[in-house]
């Protein structure tokens, strides 16, 4: 049994003039110390399926279908105080902006004392230990000292390691890592990647890493999804995806990186933006700006289709399957 | 060799933090003290863009590349040093003299969803440099004049009497572009233009900047932190390190043979696509604040190889046999 | 150019302040309330059964008449008469008026003077910020009563009651408007400390434009929400000081009765029975300052950029 399996899952928004929907029929699994990349531009509801994994999604959003067994039991269906149990404990987050997790006016010791007192009955003096064990394991200079430091009082990266050491302190089962290092500068960027990447082999953590940084997925992730206008559109282990992207959106995102033009050569450009949840498209939501989107593309939304280890949901990529297929059997 | 369009001459600039003179007074040690504290954005910048060309300014945060950019513009004023545009000093005019160069110096910024004044509609936002810099203009000469703009950056003429706030992110960034391009001019600071903006937009906002630059003989000057878009995009590259200049080459040679140790760890710091396992140099540390620079080299604290010269004397952007310009007296020596 | 109205009309009903407007039921009872007030002031000359100010209309016999419903009450004075024998509801009608120019007067006034310098001042900073914000502070540190009893005092004494009379709807509307300028300039300041440091600024000055235009044609209008959130709020303030001010005697004069000069004209015939004539003037003032304030209070939760998410 998968650690995590999101069954789907339907995320819907409530405004005025109906709802809107962010996520529909998402489905994936994690298992116990894998890492997986969501990667998807704004908009494509990576985030929002990051927090409804959590079961946090703010009103006006609501769960409308689906579900989210974390250990075989429903997320989506449990009350608030059995979630607390989980968030935080079992499965932790972290957030772009460390400032989001950390109270300004608390310090650092005082803040993981808490936290850790939310979920354990143990003595301060104990918990004050965990946080100063955890505070070493993200190599931050001189741990005891920081314990009674304030967040203002410490750098950009060395508040994400705070961060990542809070993350830790309940030995969770998953991290939920949403941008973890986009705010940060290149150097220090690939410091805490590397710093997250070793922890979770460590401590065999699963590590679920939502970013829209392809290269930062290749480097960390075992399996990745890609997501687009709420859904998921191409899953399977990265390093398939990224040297053979079976889906034209796919495709598209990675030929866009200016590393993978020749220098002063036009990039190659996906036309057009990213719907909003507004005006999604018929059927499947990308074809306004596929080049190989048919008619059938715009009528009804394509299933998932197995190429190699990839599941794919397009039309193109059926049909070229299904004509290998035949070229197959005709040669057989 | 021709004389350079923009030319930048030990530009210096820093911000004042200490307030008013009564809040720098401090009582210290039993007597009153004057204190002042002031952010060393940038330390001597020496630059010379090309008429043609696209200088990328790289760097991380802090290092002052953005303020570079503000002061050529004019929206800051430099603490010392000079700006020289086309063989004229400019940094010194006040509005009236400073006019025609406003009109041939544009600026892209980096937040699309902040550049473009919400209560203006698309037209008004196009029209109003127009009307401004061609006063004797008819109103079909500016009609048809924003009607080549919108078309030149890929935006549709009909959406001229909508708002800023209607549109997504790369459509606000055409925009933004397309007011730059309103006003013909030769060249063009961009701040991390696209740095704001999703991957697949990223791609045709280049597209879009690579063009004009075709098109109308556009310079640039391109501030960003993405390294990989400078490889693409730059003709010459300047790594900004603490307000100073630590290394300037042309983009092939500094991507095929980096000199200066912060630029090696800049471009070995950058996901790759291809392998599987990061391998980065470490640097030790994290970039000091500028408001107390380090004595001698900027990047001494973090530098692998920094010795007691390096901690003392400041280097000079010296010349080496690459064509390559590198301020590093580990290099000048030869130890690296 | 009719097209482009109809456009701004269907933007206008297409966006989040009508569709928040039409949701909210205690906005639109108040809307409706002080539409209706403002329509029976304006029209008062129409709508009012007799003309208070003119003194062949009243006859002092009809001092102190009750309102209808009550004993002695005459059908003629719907809501009684006060003590010289005017028609209650005319001069109410009458006084809803006055009382409703000075607050409009004085807030017109106010956002004048509170834009113009709260511009000055958050975008050209320094010396002039300084300068203006300390005149500001010095100003709201004496309260606009303080200030209003002692420039009425000195006008009364200087031109004489009669001449007093005349001018003294354009004396309040000063001393209202100059006391309480310092609210808006506050206000706009912070706002235009927020906006200049926008990029849209940047490239405004990237263009050449000159301070002025920036200020007025790129700042200003991005300043107007919070404005307007204020200034309506500032009217209900306005009402309530020309009220206490008339109260106290140094506003307005009976002769040309705003509805605090009502009010205290009926508050020496409280003892003797007559409550009406305060308490119905009384009421109106209450209803209209709080209809004001309850669509301030939606008007600034409708404006707040916060949950402006449309």
């Amino acid at each position: 049994m998968a650690l995590l399996e999101v069954k789907n899952l339907d995320v819907r928004f409530a405004v005025r003039g109906g709802d809107l929907t962010a996520l529909r029929g998402i489905s994936f699994t994690l298992d116990k110390g894998e890492r997986l990349g969501l990667v998807g531009e704004s908009g494509a509801g990576k985030s929002v399926a990051a927090f409804s994994v959590l079961n946090l999604i703010a009103k006006p959003g609501y769960i409308a279908g689906g579900q989210i067994l974390f250990e075989g039991k429903d997320l989506a269906a449990m009350s608030e105080r059995e979630l607390r149990k989980i968030r935080g404990n079992r499965i932790a987050m972290i957030f772009q902006d460390p400032m989001m997790t950390l109270n300004p006016v608390l310090t650092i010791g005082t803040q993981m004392v808490e936290a850790i007192l939310a979920q354990r009955k143990i003595s301060k003096k104990e918990a004050r230990a965990i946080a100063l064990d955890r505070l070493q394991k993200v190599q931050i200079p001189s741990p005891e000292k920081r314990l009674d430091q304030y967040p203002h009082e410490l750098s950009g990266g060395m508040r994400q390691r705070v961060i990542i050491a809070i993350a830790l302190l309940l030995d969770p089962e998953i991290i939920i890592a949403d941008e973890p290092t986009t705010a940060l500068d290149v150097t220090i960027q690939a410091e805490i990647m590397d710093l997250l990447l070793n922890l979770c082999e460590q401590e065999n953590v699963a590590l679920m890493l939502i970013t829209h940084d392809l290269g930062v997925v290749s480097q960390v992730t075992q399996r990745m999804l890609v997501m687009y206008s709420g859904r998921i559109i191409e899953q399977g282990p990265t390093r398939e995806i990224i040297n053979d992207a079976q889906h034209p959106y796919t495709q598209g995102l990675i030929n866009a990186l200016p590393q993978m033009g020749e220098p002063g050569e036009r990039l190659f450009q996906i036309p057009g933006s990213m719907p909003s949840l507004k005006n999604v498209p018929s059927g499947c939501p990308f074809h306004p700006r596929c080049n190989f989107a048919t008619e059938q593309c715009k009528q009804s939304m394509p299933e998932y289709v197995r190429s190699g280890n990839v599941d794919v949901a397009c039309y193109e990529v059926a049909n070229l399957i299904e004509q290998e297929k035949r070229m197959q059997e005709a040669e057989s | 060799m021709t004389s350079p369009l923009v030319s930048i001459r030990g530009l210096e600039k820093r911000f004042d933090l200490s307030g008013s003179l009564l809040e720098q007074i401090t009582f210290e040690g039993g007597r009153f003290r004057r204190k002042q504290e002031a952010v060393h954005a940038i330390n001597g910048v020496d630059l010379e863009v090309q008429k043609g060309e696209a200088l990328c300014v790289v760097g991380e945060s802090g290092c002052g590349k953005s303020t570079v950019a503000r002061t050529v513009m004019g929206l800051l004023s430099p603490s010392a040093g000079e700006i020289h545009y086309g063989g004229q000093r400019i940094d010194n005019l006040d509005g009236k003299a400073a006019l025609p160069y406003r009109r041939k110096m544009q600026m892209i910024f980096q937040n699309p969803y902040a550049s473009l004044n919400p209560r203006m509609t698309i037209q008004q936002t196009l029209e109003e440099p127009i009307r401004f810099h061609h006063p004797d203009w008819s109103t079909i000469q500016v009609r048809d004049k924003i009607h080549e703009v919108m078309h030149s950056v890929g935006i549709d003429p009909d959406w001229g009497s909508r708002f800023g706030h209607e549109f997504s992110g790369g459509q606000r960034q055409r925009i933004a572009i397309a007011r730059a391009l309103a006003v013909d001019p030769e060249f063009i600071v961009a701040d991390e233009p696209i740095s704001a903006l999703d991957v697949s937009i990223q791609a045709q906002v280049l597209n879009l900047l690579m063009d004009a630059q075709e098109s109308r003989g556009l310079t640039y000057l391109f501030i960003t932190h993405d390294l990989a878009v400078v490889e693409h995009f730059g003709t010459r590259v300047a790594v900004m390190y603490l307000g100073r200049v630590c290394e300037l080459a042309d983009t092939a040679t500094l991507f095929a043979a980096p000199r200066h140790p912060y630029t090696q760890a800049l471009l070995s710091a950058i996901p790759k696509l291809e392998d599987d396992r990061p391998s980065h140099i470490r640097l030790k540390g994290e970039v000091p604040t500028p408001v107390n620079l380090p004595s001698g080299c900027v990047f001494h604290g973090r530098c692998p190889y920094a010795n007691d010269r390096c901690r003392q004397e400041v280097p000079r952007l010296i010349a080496t046999d690459g064509g390559t310009q590198v301020a590093c007296h580990a290099v000048e020596e030869g130890r690296l | 150019m009719t097209t482009a109205t109809v456009s701004r009309w269907d933007r206008f009903r297409e966006s989040f302040f009508w569709y928040s407007f039409k949701r909210d039921k205690v906005a639109i009872a108040s809307f409706a309330v002080l539409l209706l007030m403002v329509l029976a002031a304006v029209f008062a000359p129409l709508l009012a059964p007799t003309d208070p100010y003119d003194l062949a209309q009243i006859n002092i016999m009809n001092s102190e008449l009750p309102p209808v419903g009550l004993d002695g009450a005459d059908s003629a004075f719907p809501l009684g008469t006060d003590a010289q024998g005017r028609d209650l509801l005319s001069t109410i009608l009458y006084g809803t008026r006055v009382s409703l120019m000075i607050g409009f007067g004085a807030v017109v006034l106010q956002a004048f003077l509170g834009i113009l310098f709260g511009l000055l001042a958050g975008y050209l900073g320094g010396k002039v910020d300084a300068i203006l914000m300390r005149i500001a502070d010095v100003q709201l540190s004496f309260s606009t009563l303080m200030v209003a009893i002692i420039v009425g005092a000195v006008f009364k004494a200087s031109f004489g009651n009669l001449m007093f009379g005349e001018i003294a709807i354009y004396m309040l509307i000063f001393i209202i408007g100059v006391a309480e300028w310092p609210q808006i300039a506050r206000t706009v300041r912070a706002s235009v400390l927020a906006e200049k440091k926008k990029e849209y600024v940047d490239a405004a000055k990237v263009m050449g434009f000159g301070t002025r235009r920036i200020m007025f044609r790129h700042i200003l209008p991005n300043t107007l929400s919070p404005i307007f959130v204020i200034a309506t709020v500032q009217i209900a303030n306005a009402i309530i000081s020309e009220a206490a001010l008339s109260f106290l005697g140094l506003g307005m004069p009976e002769t040309q009765p705003s509805l605090g000069s009502l009010i205290k004209s009926g508050f020496d015939y409280i003892q003797s029975g007559s409550w009406w004539i305060t308490l119905i003037p009384g009421l109106v003032l209450v209803v209209l300052v709080l209809v004001i304030n309850l669509l301030g209070d939606w008007l600034r939760d409708v404006m707040n950029p916060r949950l402006y998410k449309g």
